[in-house]
Parts: C-alpha cells; structure tokens; sequence
C-alpha cells in the first residue's frame, strides 16, 4: 500500500482534533478563504489567522470530537478543493465584471419597460441636461434663428426699383 | 480558560461582539485589545463545552465578517 500523499502545508493535531492549512496568500485571495470558509462551517470550527503578509493559516476542527487522521486528512482535501474552486470563481468573476454589470444594466432597464404618457408628462423637461458652454448642444432653430426686429426702430425705406441700364 | 485571538485584518470588531454577545448566556467572556487583534477569553463549565463555544464563537464571527463584507462590495 502506498504512502498517504503529504502536504509540508498541511498538519494534523489528533490531541485538539484539528488540522491545520497554511495558504499561499498570493495564489488564493482573501475573498477565496471567505467562500471556502463560509462552506465548511455548518459541519467544522473554522478558524482564520495571518502569521505574515504572505501566509493565511487554517484551522479547522470537527464539530464531531474524535477525528481520526484519515478523517481530518480528508477533511483538508476538502477544504483545499473548495478554496481553489472559489480562487477559480473568484477569478472569473473579476474577469468578467465588467460584462456582467454591463448585462444587469441592459437587463434591468429592460425590465422597466419604457416610461408611460403619465410618466412623460409629469417629466421636468426644464432642467438643464448638460453644460454646454460651446453651444454644441443647441438645436439649428435656437442657433439659426431670425432675431426680431425691433418695433421702435426706424424702418428703412425700400429703395426704388431702378431702371435697368440702357443697353448700348 | 479559553484565549481566542481574531486577527483584524481578518475579522470585524462589530462582528466578533456581536457573536460574543450571541453567546453570552452560556459562558463567561472578556474581550480584550490588542494592536493586531480582537482577543476574547472564555470560561464555560467544561473543556469540552468550552471548546464547543469557542469553536462555535468564531465561526459565528468569522460568518457575519463574511456576509457583511459581501454586502458592503460594490
């Protein structure tokens, strides 16, 4: 029968009933530790410290006393997978943030469904959308608009429809 | 006597009182500072029971750290 597979980061205390994990900081990010964490501690006391900036150190112990090392071996195997499964996640997710938030947004306003009559009328149409001090915003009828002519001011006689010059 | 050290960067001061407060009834707790650490000390009838409350205490802070956090991400 072949040895049990043995891990330098992986040690068992069968006198507290515990096994203890150190993990790689830099390969698992703390919200990884949280998920795998937060899966384990219906069934085990799970217990988070930071020796160093490098380090996280798990412990974890039966809620059951009496763990033998079999047990608290397969227990760890356990955690492992579960905390390279949410690394994974964890990772995918970041990757694909953005394409996510852009799909809710899509999603949600979708959801609303377009504004009603009611709601159109009740809308405020008067406040200011934007600043817009280089006038790019302003429709042609604003920009182009005939001034008025002013009503006090003198009206210049239409000149005389002159002659056509003789022909020589 | 039971001595739980809950590392800062790890856990929320507001949660591990809140889980010390939860389990107030059965066991007696001091809660001390340290400059890297929420430290609380337990006294419960026996080793065994004392084990279990402490093991309980800190999966009870560590959960609420957790969901705490994840409603605070944006």
């Amino acid at each position: 029968m072949s040895e049990p597979f043995k891990n330098p980061l992986v040690s068992t205390d069968l006198s507290k009933g515990s096994v203890l994990l150190e993990v790689d900081a830099a390969v698992y990010p703390l919200e990884a530790l949280y998920g795998a964490s937060y899966v384990f501690i219906d069934r085990a006391f799970v217990f988070l410290e930071k020796p160093n900036e490098q380090r996280y150190r798990v412990t974890i112990s039966p809620k059951k006393p009496g763990a033998d090392e079999a047990a608290l071996q397969a227990l760890v195997g356990e955690f492992s997978n579960e905390l390279l499964s949410c690394a994974w996640r964890a990772q995918i997710t970041q990757a694909n943030r953005a394409v996510i938030e852009a799909v809710t947004l899509r999603a949600v306003a979708g959801a609303m469904g377009p504004p009603s009559l009611s709601e159109l009328a009740n809308f405020d149409f008067t406040d200011a959308p934007l600043e817009d001090p280089l006038g790019i915003a302003m429709s042609w009828e604003e920009k182009y608009k005939k001034k008025d002519k002013k009503p006090d001011a003198p009206v210049a006689a239409a000149p005389e429809k002159t002659a056509a010059p003789e022909k020589t | 006597m039971t001595r739980v050290s809950f590392d800062r960067s790890l856990y929320q001061g507001p949660c591990v009182d809140e889980a010390v407060k939860t389990f107030s009834a059965h066991a007696s707790f001091q809660l001390t500072e340290e400059p890297k650490a929420w430290v609380v000390q337990l006294d419960a009838k026996t080793p065994e029971l004392e084990r279990q409350i402490a093991g309980e205490l800190g999966n009870y802070a560590l959960g609420l750290t957790i969901r705490t956090r994840g409603s605070r991400t944006p």
